[in-house]
């Protein structure tokens, strides 16, 4: 083993002290909230005039997270299927192909991502019309 | 194992906190000396490859970024390429530039992730609170990026996914400036410290022809002061575009593997800043490609790699015409470490070095368990 006195090697980490003095990196959530991306993957939307049920989300959706539920008022008279996607968030991964695949763009994802609940079946979500 | 009851069995992990995820390794132990090592996985079986055999091509491409939890991208590129090989698609340099600054900035955010655990493995946590933010710090880029912070589900058979956001570029070389100001203070505290010097010369060392005779990769091989890097030696995109060097270390020890993934993190922002310097501002991010279900691979096979900041990540698919991958196979760096390796390393080591050792070979469980 080597023995001989490393000087630098010794006195080198007390730098850390300096940081003693620094602002805190951490922010005091939830009453301070970071600021999310535009852009952000968080949950769906579906605009309800442009569906028009066609299935591609269902179809692509590798965790068969997204059902198809019939909707009451027709919105779009061009939705042939009468359906609407529902998504189960205990399933998705928000990977986001659904949005590509949408021939009329009506599903997307908004920058809201927050969601806790203690019974599981509030984790199907259907999107909210925007 | 002896019967005598000379020596005391341990299972060090799943649930410990030197463990580099959900394996555990069961030693042998003749009072602090550990006589016999033998490496479990199975906490974490997801069959990767066998999921992606039943999905479609659009489908199995959110499966592979989870092969690998702090460093998705590689994945994803060898993914994207060999796919892109298969059905004849060349994609633009605008994407290989983009795909270049995605795969170094995930090299740069595994690195500084690595740095946490390497220092918490010797209990210099201090390091790790600061090295986990700077990470941070990368991950929000990637959030503006991507739309997601770990698994960015971005590199995409035909190119990328998204268009830079408005001045990311500018971000991006604002946060190298600000990690490059960090580095002295990472030398100061963790590199030059002589107490991980003691703790880490001369322990978990690999011998160079071991090393080259049974295919040991990354930081393991380059430790032994070999350059291999398949940036280099085989490139892709656009690294033979770029000027970088291959860091290397003489001593094979846990100390050399520090040392390069040191050198690493230079090159990477070197890297970085010849992209955005170079980067082009015309050319289509994503190349026209067939819809879902009719997206196609022609009868053939390919192999191809990327350098992970762990190593070389390799893939081998194989099409068969239809809308499925008929096969594809993950060569990830951990399969050869954790086993082989590790096992060997551990024999006549202390115990408090086993979680050292294992986070300076970069062992990943769930790419043993792809």
């Amino acid at each position: 083993m080597n023995t001989k006195l490393d000087i630098k090697g010794t006195i080198s980490p007390f730098n850390a002290i300096t940081k003693l003095f620094e602002h805190p990196n951490t922010i005091c959530y939830p009453s301070v909230k970071k600021e999310i991306p535009k852009g952000y993957r968080g949950f769906h939307t579906n605009t309800l005039t442009d569906c028009i049920g066609c299935a591609n989300c269902q179809d692509v959706c590798m965790n068969e997270a997204i059902d198809m539920i019939p909707i009451e008022e027709d919105k779009n008279p061009k939705n042939s299927s009468g359906c609407i996607p529902r998504i189960d968030y205990g399933r998705c991964c928000w990977c986001s192909l659904c949005t590509d695949v949408c021939p009329p763009s009506s599903l997307k994802l908004e920058e809201d991502c927050i969601w806790a609940n203690d019974n599981s079946n509030n984790f199907l979500y259907m999107p909210k019309d925007k | 194992m002896q019967t005598n009851n000379e020596l005391i069995k341990i299972f060090h992990g799943p649930q410990h906190p030197g463990i580099t995820g959900n394996m555990s390794v069961e030693l042998d132990l003749l009072g602090e000396t550990i006589k016999g090592a033998r490496t479990h996985v199975g906490y974490l079986h997801r069959g990767f490859e066998k999921l992606i055999e039943r999905r479609t091509i659009i489908q199995a491409f959110t499966i592979v970024c989870r092969i690998c939890v702090p460093e998705p991208d590689p994945n994803e590129e060898n993914f994207a390429r060999a796919v892109e090989n298969l059905a004849d698609i060349e994609i633009s340099q605008r994407a290989k530039y983009i795909r270049v600054m995605v795969l170094e900035m995930a090299r740069l955010g595994a690195l500084f992730l690595w740095m946490g655990g390497q220092s918490g493995s010797i209990g210099l946590g201090t390091i790790g609170q600061w090295s986990v933010h700077d990470r941070d710090l990368i991950l929000d880029l990637f959030e503006e990026l991507t739309g997601g912070r770990v698994y960015h589900m971005y590199i995409y058979p035909g190119g990328v996914r998204r268009e830079l956001p408005n001045g990311f570029l500018d971000r991006l070389s604002q946060l190298l400036d600000y990690l490059e100001s960090r580095l002295p203070l990472y030398d100061n505290v963790f590199f030059d410290n002589s107490s991980f010097k003691k703790r880490a010369i001369g322990i978990g060392v690999v011998d160079a022809n071991e090393a080259l005779k049974n295919g040991y990769v990354g930081q393991v091989l380059r430790g032994c002061g070999i350059k291999r890097d398949v940036r280099k030696d085989n490139p892709y995109l656009v690294y033979d575009q770029l000027d970088f060097e291959i860091p290397t270390f003489e001593g094979g020890d846990v100390y050399a593997r520090a040392m390069v993934r040191r050198g690493e993190i230079r090159e990477s922002i070197k890297i970085l800043r010849q992209v955005i310097k170079q980067m082009p501002e015309d050319g289509l991010i994503m190349q026209k490609i067939p819809k879902h279900r009719k997206f196609k691979l022609k009868k053939d096979d390919t192999f191809v790699a990327t350098e992970s900041a762990r190593g070389e990540f390799a893939y081998y698919m194989a099409g068969d015409g239809t809308e499925k991958i008929r096969r594809m196979q993950v060569k990830g760096p951990s399969l050869i470490h954790g086993f082989t390796l590790l096992e060997k390393l551990l024999i006549d080591e202390e115990l408090s070095n086993v979680a050292m050792i294992m986070n300076s070979l970069g062992i990943c469980p769930p790419e043993m368990e792809r």
